[in-house]
């Protein structure tokens, strides 16, 4: 008899045994082979860091799901929550004199706590990769590109990206207090019509544009749309952004990709583009990405970045329902 | 051919009413159908199929997207903090959660300095709220008959929802406080939202029209703290 004791094991973590393993193993090879046909060489960063690589960066979410520990001298360590993060901090100290661009690929898994009322893993397999300073919507496209291309590889066929630009959004939000800025993010990242339209409606906020948002999703025709809301310079810099991206981008990607402007999604530290990645069938979305110029400057070394990330594990669970 | 939406109904009175509205959008079942014991009840038009689970399990069929949206009370919604769209306050099932304890009970602070001790369904709102109100309570979980935790000694107050409060009254107990306005709102799943945009856009659009025509607007679910 198998001791109990033993045999569990802690809420949120698993083994991966046959099948299970070739599936993502067979996701990591198919994205190694394109990413170095890309020109992204494979990082390995470490398993665990100083809680500051993660905290610096992270929102408030993250940051408070990481998991630490006490290190032999008293300092605190997180396991790796964000590979971007760690990548960040690797580009702005080890690899200060590298000349830039660079192009680095990674999987691996990734540690965060979870909330224990089951069916939430701790661990989780991510693989992905970031552009490193090359600011321009050129940059962009070859990220998103290489998103679609990996997808494709993959052979998953039905699968679709919803991008946003932070910059039509974050201006709007400035004018709140941090409090209110809150729940007015989470109003706009819930679709919550009637929260959003108390917002437009009051006084000191008369701005449809609030309500405007939940109607910004569509094929490039949303952003003539959206360039007419955009009140700031920053807001109108998003759209073009947008616009050369969609420009720049070939008939059967742009198919691929939905304007989403209410798209808030993701990582606290982007600063341009942010996207999501859904595939017909799965429930949540599969993968996401986005522009961050300010975080390596965090760690020491100003340059704008971009990059993108796939859930393993989800990909690999598509396949599982595919197989009869 | 992409299967019909599929929509999560909390079995229930507030099942036939999620039902009621959907056949005032053209889009009902089948007269006695709700009767029958099949797992998934198909609207008569072909555009939905609806799946009636426990109130407290829509969120989680719909976060993993096995339904593409639902009808859940705020009051679950608050509790679970689901993943979910919350696009629309469909205006019924309108009730409240409330503080209640004891004709007489001492409230928000109880004498000499005791720590009350709370007994509710809702842990996660009942610890926000306090603390929101920087009063500090001890929970104890009770899955139902909370009304009689101040009677037995079990606790000074109880968080419940009312509807009309005789629950309450029968037992004796005094409504101290409001946690919440709660009516039932439509939930999606994000995924099936973007993948399936028109449709879902389509549904908010009939569902928002009908229930601002038509009924008077609700107590909005603000929470106060």
């Amino acid at each position: 008899m198998p001791n109990e004791r033993i045999s569990r094991i802690p809420p949120g973590s698993r083994d991966l045994l046959a099948d299970d393993v070739r599936r993502r193993r067979e996701v990591q090879s198919t994205w190694f082979e394109l990413a170095h046909s890309r020109g992204y060489d494979e990082i390995i960063p470490p398993t665990f860091e100083y809680e500051e690589v993660f905290a610096l960066a992270a929102g408030r979410d993250l940051a408070s799901r990481l998991i630490r520990f006490l290190d032999r001298d008293g300092k605190i360590v997180a396991l790796r929550a964000d590979f971007t993060s760690s990548i960040a901090r690797v580009a702005a100290t080890r690899l200060r004199t590298e000349p830039l661009p660079l192009r680095l690929s990674y999987a691996g898994k990734v540690y965060r706590q979870a909330t224990d009322d089951g069916g939430h893993h701790r661990e989780a397999f991510q693989l992905g990769a970031e552009l490193i300073g090359d600011g321009s919507a050129e940059a962009d496209v070859e990220i998103l590109r290489l998103a679609i291309d990996t997808l494709t590889a993959l052979g998953i066929n039905d699968f679709q990206i919803n991008i946003g630009e932070s910059r039509f959004i974050e201006p709007l939000l400035r004018d709140f207090p941090e409090e209110e800025a809150e729940r007015v993010r989470e109003a706009i990242d819930r679709k919550d019509r009637a929260t959003l339209e108390g917002i437009s409606g009051s006084a000191r906020f008369q701005t449809p544009m609030f309500v405007s948002l939940l109607d910004l999703i569509g094929r490039a025709e949303v952003l003539d749309r959206a360039m007419v809301l955009a009140e700031s310079d920053e807001a109108w810099a998003a759209i073009a952004r947008l616009q050369e991206i969609n420009s720049l981008l070939a008939p059967e990607e742009r198919a691929r990709l939905v304007y989403d402007l209410g798209e808030i999604r993701g990582q606290d530290y982007y600063t341009g583009i942010r996207f999501e990645i859904f595939i017909a069938g799965a429930g949540r979305s599969v993968g996401a990405g986005g522009r961050y110029d300010g975080l390596l400057g965090l760690y020491g070394r100003s340059a704008p970045a971009v990059g993108f990330m796939l859930e393993t594990d989800a990909i690999a669970d598509h396949f599982l329902r595919q197989e009869p | 051919m992409k299967r019909p939406l599929r929509i999560a109904l909390p079995k229930g009175r507030m099942m036939d009413q999620a039902l009621a509205i959907w056949s005032r959008v053209g889009s009902g079942i089948e007269d006695g159908s709700a009767a029958s014991r099949r797992l998934i009840l198909p609207s008569a038009d072909g555009r939905f199929e609806f799946l009636p689970v426990k109130s407290q399990d829509v969120p989680s069929y719909v976060e993993a997207g096995v339904a593409d949206a639902g009808v859940a009370g705020y009051d679950v919604l608050l509790e679970h903090q689901s993943d979910v769209l919350q696009p629309l306050d469909l205006r019924f099932g309108g009730c409240r959660l409330v503080v209640a304890a004891p004709a007489g009970a001492v409230y928000p602070h109880l004498n000499g300095g005791t720590t009350p001790r709370v007994a509710t369904k809702y842990v996660e709102i009942t610890r926000r709220f306090f603390a929101g109100r920087g009063v500090q309570v001890d929970v104890v979980y009770l899955s139902g008959s909370v009304e009689i935790a101040p009677l037995l000694g079990m606790a000074h107050w109880i968080v419940d929802l009312v509807e009309t409060g005789r629950t309450l009254q029968e037992n004796g107990l005094e409504v101290l406080d409001t946690v919440a306005h709660s009516t039932a709102r439509l939930i999606v799943n994000r995924a099936s939202h973007k993948l399936r945009l028109e449709e879902h856009q389509r549904l908010i659009r009939e569902l928002d029209a009908l229930t601002r025509d038509t009924q008077a607007p609700s107590l909005t679910g603000t929470f106060q703290s």
